[in-house]
């Protein structure tokens, strides 16, 4: 029987160093928070989409990392939110928030995420299903209260959405393995978000595939 | 494993889709793949126990997205709807299924060829 790849919290920390390291040298605009009384940290990312289809991606506001360039589309558009609430329903704007966070009973990543009108009006649960991925839809639609729920975030304690992670093993695994039977390594938080990634809007960009072989 | 011929990917069915332009259907090879850059050479490899497909060697439109192939290979393994199929490129990334695999051609293939792991999973349920 073949033995399940579980990732270690300190294990998870590290690839969330390297994603992060790529993040900043291509601006995608993940970064590193930690919680304000305990050791745990996890990897956040926001992004404002404009609902008919492009992606404007801002670095978090953080203080502490340092500012990543921002990407040249990103500077040339304005977010003025005076034109936003004018805006028709075909050009408003959402802001997603995705965060990574390590789950010690699973001892695996779990993604939580969220998203809102810049008016702060949430997004609801209806509202995430219609924004995902054509492809997933079928799939989700099998059996959506085991895939996609609403849960508390373990560190800020607020309602997020948490792609379950019960199943994240089972498709890491095979990955893995092929991998290491090849020697190369391979970044889990890398292959694993480029996984989950799109089931909820967030595509990785191309060039995380190669630093991942080439970090380590 | 004798050298197996090289297949034209087929037009999906009309219900997929997946907004392409329109595409040879050639069963042969009228067209040499790579040629006019209009085709690429994909290699799939299988991961893990999924099956092996019988051909392994394809010429896709460059056009041709992730999720379009997905979709091909899961009805040529017979796959059931509640059975995902992962496509990666190094062996472990998974492109988003809009990314067309002429981009991924430009970015990973080398030798004149793609090659691309896939892998079936329960995973979600």
């Amino acid at each position: 029987m073949e033995e399940d790849e579980f990732l270690g919290e300190k294990t998870f920390q590290h690839y969330c160093a390297e994603f992060i390291k790529h993040s900043q040298q291509i601006g995608d605009g993940w970064e590193w928070r930690t919680s304000k009384d305990c050791s745990d940290g996890y990897m956040c990312k926001i992004h404002f989409q404009i609902k008919n289809g492009t992606v404007v991606s801002y670095p978090g506001t953080s203080t502490h990392v340092q500012t990543c360039l921002p990407m040249e589309e990103a500077l040339e558009l304005p977010l003025d939110d005076s034109e936003v609430t004018e805006a028709t329903a075909a050009t408003e704007v959402i802001k997603y928030e995705y965060h990574v966070l390590y789950s010690c009973s699973y001892q695996v990543p779990v993604l939580y995420f969220r998203a809102s009108f810049l008016d702060g009006r949430p997004f609801s649960l209806k509202d995430i299903w219609e924004g995902v991925h054509e492809c997933y839809k079928t799939r989700l639609q099998q059996g959506p209260w085991d895939t996609i729920t609403q849960q508390e975030h373990p560190i800020l304690g607020q309602p997020f959405f948490v792609l379950h992670p019960c199943k994240t093993n089972e498709f890491m695994t095979p990955v893995l393995k092929n991998s290491r039977k090849i020697n190369r390594n391979v970044n889990y938080i890398t292959s694993w978000l480029s996984i989950v990634g799109p089931v909820v809007g967030l595509n990785l960009p191309l060039s995380y595939a190669r630093a991942a072989s080439q970090n380590e | 494993m004798a050298e197996q011929p090289e297949a034209v990917l087929p037009l999906p069915p009309s219900g997929a889709a997946d907004g392409e332009g329109p595409t040879d259907v050639s069963p042969g090879t009228e067209e040499p793949a790579g040629d006019t850059k209009k085709k690429i050479d994909i290699l799939l490899k299988a991961v893990g126990d999924t099956p092996i497909m019988k051909t392994k060697k394809w010429a896709v439109e460059r056009t041709r997205t992730i999720q379009g192939l997905i979709d091909f290979i899961k009805k040529f393994l017979k796959l059931v709807a509640s059975e995902q199929l992962f496509i990666y490129v190094n062996q472990s990334f998974a492109p988003s299924p809009d990314q067309e695999v002429g981009t991924l051609y430009e970015c990973f293939g080398s030798d004149g060829k793609l090659v691309l792991h896939y892998c079936k999973s329960q995973a979600w349920g």
